[in-house]
């Protein structure tokens, strides 16, 4: 249940007020069923308007998308966004959250239910089924988003910086999570995310963007063992060298303040 | 969180904070009735033409003896619950239209809102004219009266619906009328309701602007009423009819929509219940 999604030479470009103002630049990745890729890169780099061109939500303004060897024309069930802000419904329960995509995918109700059940259990929001998004805290929230995601079984998954609005212990509960959950599913996982640390504890890749506009300017594996969590000293080395790369870019003329050169700022 | 809250579902929240006898929950309602009528008792001292409370109970006690009142009260119901119900399902298709198709909201939205913005006692007497003075037309110089405000509303309220909602409906296959119905109306609903109460307000507007100005009939008995109070310049029984469409109107309110408006802000977390967040 994977797909390989590929891009080529992929620019986009938002009307500005006085000429288009381009958001990415000569894009040209190639992503293999099943991988984990991290996209990391400064604020306003472009890593969204990626996630919504493979979703479907906008097209290129030149080169092509490619999910599976068919162009993206539009938004489509094999591919499924997760948000930062959770974006469940606020007037459904958590277990109608979970069923809405399977309904919209004409799944019978008797089979839909037990879906939604596996999903609820896997992470571990069985007792709150019947409660409203409100009445969660932030990290049922978005567990409760990663099972309407999982629950559709998509080929690719899209995540935008999801867990970035949690408290550190929720995120780091929730990443050794993602990381089960998607050895399970064996499903192709773009990450967006601005924390170098988490980009690298999570995907088998990280891709590095500069900013304005979005060029690729490294591509780095990440070969440790999983499941990896952010504070491991090895995930850590390897973030540095990330660091590195976006600091010789040096994004928006900042470079990141290290105090006896260990310290280590997101940004 | 725990275990037992997790338990805890909405309507059991909602229970709990309801769970204050009736008395006790209605007192504040019930002495502002008591400080209303003593002020009004105070004014019929100083004003003559003005009938006091017990002069209007005691013609309000004559109309339910001869039947008046619950035919009156009857009457009223029926009517406005016809002409609100084809008001609401007509003004709400139609803004949930006007909400989603640009051109014709850039086009329409002026004049609603000019036609929303003008006194209906203005076009009432034209329009009943026009259509004649039977109970038919004035039901439906009220349906078409109370439509603008609601499909404003409703069409306020869809522009307000948060594009990130709408971004995840389509990301899980919702499309076209099945996103209308299953994420855009209910993430509406809220504003959809105040452009409800406010369009039910202008259709009892409608009603009696048409029962004074055109002679148009509803059948609820109030142009009568009227008629007389005017031809012989007693009060009372117009003052027991006020009554008793002020009866009505309370009891639309409290029954209707302020439990509807309740249930939609608990089931979307806009009241804190005091669970953990």
């Amino acid at each position: 249940m994977s797909a390989s999604v590929s891009l080529t030479d992929v620019a986009q470009a938002f009307p500005g007020r006085e000429r288009a103002r381009l958001a990415l630049e000569g894009i040209s990745l190639d992503i293999e069923p099943g991988q984990f890729v991290c996209v990391v890169g400064p604020s306003g780099c472009g890593k969204s308007t990626l996630l919504d061109l493979v979703a479907g939500h906008t097209r290129p303004a030149r080169g092509s998308v490619e999910v599976d060897g068919t162009t993206v024309k539009g938004p489509g069930l094999d591919r499924v966004m997760v948000f930062q802000d959770h974006a469940l419904f606020p007037w459904m329960s958590v277990a109608d959250n979970v069923g809405f995509g399977l309904k919209n995918a004409g799944i019978p109700a008797a089979e839909r239910e037990a879906t939604v059940a596996t999903w609820l259990s896997k992470v571990g929001l069985t007792d709150a089924a019947a409660l409203h998004p409100h009445q969660l805290s932030g990290g049922m929230r978005q567990r409760a988003a990663l099972a309407r995601a999982f629950a559709m079984k998509p080929q690719v998954l899209l995540m935008d910086e999801p867990f970035s609005a949690l408290d550190a212990p929720s995120r780091d509960r929730l990443h050794v999570e993602l990381q089960q959950l998607w050895a399970d599913t064996e499903t192709t996982i773009i990450f967006v995310t601005h924390n170098v640390r988490e980009a690298v504890a999570l995907g088998d890749r990280v891709i590095v963007l500069s900013s304005g506009p979005g060029r690729i300017i490294g591509d780095v594996p990440v070969t440790l063992t999983r499941p990896r969590v952010v504070e491991s000293e090895r995930v850590v080395s390897v973030a540095h060298q990330v660091r590195r790369l976006l600091d010789e870019a040096d994004q928006l003329g900042i470079t990141t303040p290290r105090e006896g050169g260990d310290s280590y700022v997101a940004i | 969180m725990s275990r037992s809250d997790v338990e805890l579902t909405t309507e059991q929240s909602v229970q709990a904070r309801s769970r204050a006898p009736w008395w006790k929950a209605s007192a504040p309602i019930l002495i502002t009735g008591v400080v209303l009528l003593i002020v009004w008792a105070g004014l019929a001292l100083f004003v003559d033409t003005l009938p006091g409370p017990g002069e209007t109970a005691s013609e309000l006690g004559r109309m339910a003896a001869d039947g008046q009142l619950w035919s009156i009260f009857g009457r009223i119901t029926v009517f406005m619950t016809v002409c609100f119900v084809i008001a609401a399902v007509g003004g709400v298709a139609l803004g949930l239209l006007l909400g989603s198709r640009k051109r014709l909201d850039r086009g329409l939205s002026p004049y609603l809102a000019a036609l929303q913005g003008m006194p209906t006692s203005m076009w009432i007497p034209v329009a009943a004219v026009v259509l004649g003075t039977s109970p038919w037309s004035l039901a439906a110089v009220v349906s078409i009266g109370a439509m603008p405000a609601i499909m404003l509303g409703t069409r306020s309220a869809v522009a307000n619906v948060p594009p990130l909602l709408i971004r995840a409906g389509r990301t899980f296959g919702a499309d076209g009328g099945n996103l209308l119905r299953n994420v855009v109306l209910p993430a509406a609903l809220p504003g959809i309701m105040t452009g409800l109460e406010l369009g039910w307000s202008i259709a009892f507007r409608c009603l009696v602007a048409g029962e004074i100005f055109s002679g148009a009939l509803s059948g609820t008995g109030i142009g009568e009423v009227i008629q007389r109070s005017r031809d012989t310049g007693e009060l009372t029984e117009m003052m027991a009819t006020i009554m008793i469409v002020l009866a009505f109107t309370l009891i639309v309110d409290r029954l209707v929509f302020a439990r509807v408006q309740l249930r939609l802000r608990v089931s979307r977390g806009l009241i804190d219940t005091g669970l953990p967040h």
